[in-house]
């Protein structure tokens, strides 16, 4: 079953992110990808979204798609202008990709190339307007298409640090909504039940609600995303029962696998992110028997 | 300088449709010199507003005030004693001045009678051309003292494109090709040499790539 088939069975959909090389070099991706083949309804393929220049994810989308492995592309503002990107929307859509998640971006100061130019020719709410537009035949210009292309469009939720940035990020989430977001997904969740009050606001969005499962590797990532990302949410418990165990790699598995567990009956899907550990993905999911 | 342009009567009448009493303010810096926002054209407003709101059955009170230099706090303060009898600001300052005032006087809605159009310079009585984007690494000793960030219009910094026709720029007859000028100048100059340097990509950082820009001198900062 498709993903959106998924959504609209209102059946618990499972994605995977998986990042293109920096490089040339595929055989990572295409194997990780050909191992999870049939366990997962989606691989989501990020763009240079988090700041690093790496293959481009409509490549690395349709190389997915190849392997018989349906793929949601991200796309975002920072790098293109809306000739670019409605360009890449179009072959997007022509090689085989119409799942499209338009999401925020690291600024380009904190990328791996923090001395290029940023372009922000459009913002989240105008790119999914854009992609609307499309789809209805037009250009952003009015231009009549040569056909017109048929996607299914995501958007996310910004992570946030407090209170009044949560606030700021579901407003701003309804905004994507409004124009033409289909499906919203979260900022990692950690601890489920400290989130349900949140997770109650995504749901009031009324849009099916994908929540990111993040893998923590390591005790020091753990530690790291508490300082730096005060509204993640990382329990001193959950901080406690890695810094415990015998085996820390494993115990994060284990917490993955369990939270997206606990998700199972509260939200329409998860987005299980392990960031370069794409091969732990069948335990994540044989831990939380998927 | 920083050009402006005044914004159509009809776009500003809507932003001050609901207000009876406006302080409509003007600034003696660049907007004077470029003829948009001084002393003479905030008169010219405030009549051209009460004429407009009279025609449409509405009566308002502007107040006209023209500061010295409006991105400058000490004399925004100047405003403090005429602030309270006004329901709204109109300001035809350039977008620093605007924001001077609004950050000033947080209950009072201010409003743009302007659009901030570019630094330049004046070529002649009444023109004004751009040629300044404010990258914060200035390419002019490399570029004979002719800038293709802000005057080609492709932004090439090894230039030319091949588009210019008779050293005019292939988007319109009226714009100069940079490069053009830039070949031409350094020739005079006997800098041809200059010309076969590669300008390496730019570093954006410091043209707003990383956000916000700020200026602190320690020496001068309180």
């Amino acid at each position: 079953m498709s993903f959106q088939k998924r959504l609209a069975a209102k059946e618990f959909a499972v994605l995977a992110e998986m990042h293109t090389p920096k490089g040339i070099n595929i055989s990572r991706l295409v194997n990780d990808a050909r191992r999870l083949k049939g366990r997962v309804d989606a691989v989501v393929v990020p763009d240079m979204d988090n700041g690093i220049m790496r293959m481009s994810a409509l490549a690395g989308g349709v190389l997915l798609q190849q392997q018989g492995v349906e793929t949601i592309m991200h796309m975002y503002c920072r790098d293109r202008n809306r000739m670019a990107l409605q360009g890449d929307a179009l072959a997007a859509h022509v090689l085989g990709i119409q799942n499209i998640i338009v999401t925020g971006s690291e600024d380009m100061s904190e990328s791996d190339h923090s001395d290029a130019k940023t372009v922000n020719d459009l913002d989240e709410v105008q790119l999914i307007e854009a992609l609307m537009t499309l789809q209805t035949g037009k250009d952003m210009s009015g231009f009549d298409l040569d056909g017109a292309p048929d996607f299914s469009i995501g958007c996310t939720i910004g992570s946030f640090a407090d209170d009044k940035g949560r606030d700021e990020a579901l407003l701003a989430t309804e905004a994507k909504i409004t124009a033409g977001a289909r499906y919203v997904i979260t900022p990692p969740i950690y601890d489920v039940p400290a989130s349900a009050d949140f997770l109650s606001r995504v749901k009031e969005l009324g849009v099916p609600v994908i929540t990111t499962v993040f893998l923590l590797k390591s005790l020091a990532i753990a530690q790291y995303i508490t300082n730096s990302d005060p509204g993640a949410n990382i329990s001193n418990e959950l901080i406690r029962r890695i810094r415990k165990s015998s085996n820390r790699e494993l115990e994060g598995i284990k917490i993955a696998g369990e939270t997206i567990q606990a998700l199972k009956e509260k939200t329409q899907g998860v987005l299980i992110q392990t960031l370069g550990w794409e091969h732990k993905l069948p335990e994540i999911l044989d831990v939380a028997k998927i | 300088m920083i050009t402006a342009e005044r914004k159509p009567l009809e776009e500003l009448i809507e932003y001050i449709k609901p207000f009876k009493r406006i302080l409509l303010l003007g600034c003696n810096e660049c907007v004077t010199v470029c003829a948009a926002g001084g002393r003479k054209e905030v008169g010219l407003l405030a009549s051209g507003l009460q004429m407009a709101m009279l025609k449409n059955g509405s009566n308002i009170e502007i107040r006209q005030h023209t500061l010295e230099r409006q991105c400058d706090p000490e004399y925004v303060e100047e405003l403090v004693p005429m602030i309270d009898s006004a329901d709204a600001v109109m300001s035809m300052a350039c977008g620093c001045g605007v924001q001077q005032v609004a950050m000033r006087f947080k209950d009072k809605p201010v409003f743009p009678a302007v659009n901030t159009t570019f630094m330049g310079a004046s070529e002649r009585q009444g023109v004004w051309a751009e040629r300044c984007q404010g990258c914060g690494n200035c390419l002019l000793g490399l570029t004979g003292g002719i800038c293709p960030i802000a005057r080609c219009a492709k932004q090439l910094m090894n230039g030319p494109c091949g588009g210019s026709t008779g050293g005019k720029c292939e988007i319109s007859n009226d714009v100069d090709c940079a490069w053009q000028l830039i070949w031409d100048r350094l020739k005079a100059l006997g800098l041809q040499d200059r010309y076969l340097d590669i300008i390496p990509a730019k570093d954006w950082r410091s043209g707003g790539g990383s956000g916000p820009r700020k200026i602190i001198r320690e020496d001068l900062a309180e």
